[in-house]
């Protein structure tokens, strides 16, 4: 019982990871930047959430509006802070080191402006459960697995049916050639970091749903994102998404044996074993 | 006079953090946020080899210097095998996965409260307890790690180390083998950590994990950053500027809750501003 319960819960932990997961290798896969500050645009989504819902403003309509606050701020990083320096030929060392402080301003304006301790986020879509055969299932969880879903049906089908999708592609697998045939990769690229940071304001209420909000705690779950990404091979969206749930089903499972705070220990281990033994992802061949 | 004095020997503590940081992410170019968590291994190590064990002190930090590099190496040597990026999600792990250990290994690190009563060394015959005796301390290891870094940076070792910040397979085309270089350097700075991290805690008499924590790795980078890559002067410049803000900061009147997160926003307002306009920092060279 105890198995099923977690098992239940590591895959819909799963599928918030994943979603994060998916947001941030649509960013990497087309830039090849590691965009630190989307842990920054993470935190700021479910702030900006409980903001509008302490407003007055309903659930649903509260998640529109911090979702496209999290896309402007998302495309304005590309537009204000990347491409300067990209221009400019500055080494991705120091692109980088732009987005860490880009973190840190977010991280820190949002601990100064509301608090650095932990806030609590009134769950909207109620407490309700659902009883699922002998497992029952709350209603977070329920909209957890949907989001998870749908945003994995949506990115798939934006790069694959849609013109901006086969540009992204273009962009992904050569900037260069991409510019020469004028699909214009600057207003691609911001396009693709505005649909990443819009992707993470939903998961980012639930998880502060469920372990309140917390300004610091974005970079924990960006790293998890990360791992499956880099798990997956780099640039896949369906291992990406497929291997974020079993993650993070091995890290509820690890609970058995292991208290909770050591989670990040499991994650870690998995990672570097990884390294030592499929350095380039479960399924890619050798490059 | 003790004020300014116990200034000068934490800002000399931090330039030997800031040394090592610099040639990791200055010289080689190894995109490194965990050097807080190395630092903080260090000062653990020797904190509780002092206290506890009642090991001499010269003793003690040989060996945080030694489980230092043995720490960095190890984590260091999968991830840098395979690519820039991969170690980014390395150095993140290290430092959650240290930060996890310093609040949870409550028997060996005392948890969030942290290690207190560590005993002021005394060195030939000098009790340090006198910040006018430690400071003779600090700069002493100050001038060794200076005279190690200039020599490391001047010998054929730090020519490779700069060429494999500028082109790692041109590196490995001429023969040279680029993984010893990085994890050669990372050995290094591991050493510098280690000393750095025994000084801190014999001199603060106390220690706990959020001097360690992902922000402390963010002041780090912001000190190479602001006093300059490359040089040496660059890594005691920052250091002595920014261990001096908060005092600045002191003057506004901003009440305390908020100070902590206001003095971490300078620094990532610090980095994005450096990184746009100036991302050779004061005295240092182009990053």
């Amino acid at each position: 019982m105890l198995f099923l319960r977690l098992l239940i819960d590591g895959i819909v932990n799963g599928c918030v990871l994943g979603t994060i997961a998916l947001s941030f290798t649509l960013i990497y896969s087309t830039t090849r930047l590691f965009h630190v500050a989307h842990a920054g645009v993470f935190t700021l989504g479910a702030y900006l959430v409980w903001t509008f819902l302490g407003l007055g403003l309903p659930g649903p309509v509260a998640v529109v509006l911090g979702a496209l606050c999290c896309m402007a701020l998302g495309a304005a990083t590309q537009q204000f802070l990347y491409t300067p320096l990209i221009e400019r030929r500055a080494s991705p060392l120091v692109v980088m080191i732009a987005s860490l402080g880009l973190l840190a301003i977010i991280e820190n304006a949002i601990a100064a402006i509301y608090t650095p301790n932990i806030l609590l986020f009134p769950p909207w879509w109620g407490k309700d459960i659902v009883q699922l055969g002998s497992v029952p299932i709350t209603y977070a969880q329920l909209l957890s697995l949907a989001m998870g879903l749908l945003a994995y049906v949506f990115l798939m089908g934006l790069a694959r049916f849609t013109l901006l999708g086969k540009r992204i592609r273009a962009v992904a697998s050569n900037a260069f050639l991409a510019e020469i045939r004028q699909l214009d990769p600057k207003r691609v690229t911001i396009w693709v970091y505005a649909i990443g940071s819009l992707l993470v304001c939903l998961p980012s209420s639930l998880i502060a749903a469920e372990f309140g909000l917390r300004p610091y705690s974005g970079l924990l779950y960006l790293l998890d994102a990360s791992i499956a990404m880099i798990a997956s091979g780099l640039g896949s969206f369906t291992g990406a998404f497929f291997l974020s749930i079993l993650l993070a089903v091995l890290q509820n499972l690890s609970l058995m044996v292991l208290p909770g705070q050591w989670s990040i220990g499991v994650t870690f281990f998995l990672f570097v074993f990884l390294m030592l033994f499929r350095p380039y992802g479960l399924f890619a061949h050798a490059r | 006079m003790d004020f300014f004095l116990s200034y000068i020997i934490l800002a000399e503590i931090y330039a030997l953090l800031a040394l090592s940081t610099n040639l990791l992410v200055g010289v080689t170019g190894i995109f490194s946020v965990s050097q807080a968590a190395v630092f903080g291994v260090g000062a653990y190590t020797c904190s509780i080899l002092t206290t506890t064990a009642d090991v001499p002190f010269g003793l003690a930090i040989l060996a945080a210097a030694a489980v230092c590099v043995v720490v960095n190496v190890l984590v260091a040597l999968p991830s840098l095998r395979v690519s820039g990026d991969y170690f980014v999600v390395t150095s993140f792990g290290i430092q959650f996965l240290c930060t996890a250990i310093f609040e949870n290994w409550v028997g060996i690190t005392g948890g969030s409260s942290g290690l207190t009563g560590i005993p002021a060394p005394e060195v030939f015959g000098f009790h340090t307890e006198e910040p006018t005796h430690f400071v003779l301390m600090s700069s002493a290891a100050l001038a060794i790690a200076c005279v190690c870094f200039h020599l490391a940076l001047h010998s054929p070792f730090g020519r490779l180390l700069a060429a494999i910040r500028q082109d790692e397979l041109a590196v490995a085309a001429a023969g040279q083998n680029v993984l010893r270089g990085k994890v050669n350097a990372a050995a290094l700075a591991g050493a510098f950590n280690g000393v750095a991290g025994g000084l801190y805690g014999a001199f603060l008499s106390f220690i706990d994990p959020y001097s360690f924590d992902m922000q402390g790795s963010i002041l780090l980078v912001s000190m190479v950053v602001v006093g300059g890559v490359r040089t040496m002067a660059g890594s005691i410049v920052g250091p002595l500027f920014l261990i001096g803000l908060p005092q600045l900061l002191a003057f506004i009147d901003i009440p305390s809750s908020v100070a902590g997160p206001v003095r971490q926003l300078t620094y990532g307002v610090l980095l994005v501003v450096f990184m746009m306009f100036r991302p050779g920092g004061l005295v240092g060279r182009r990053l």
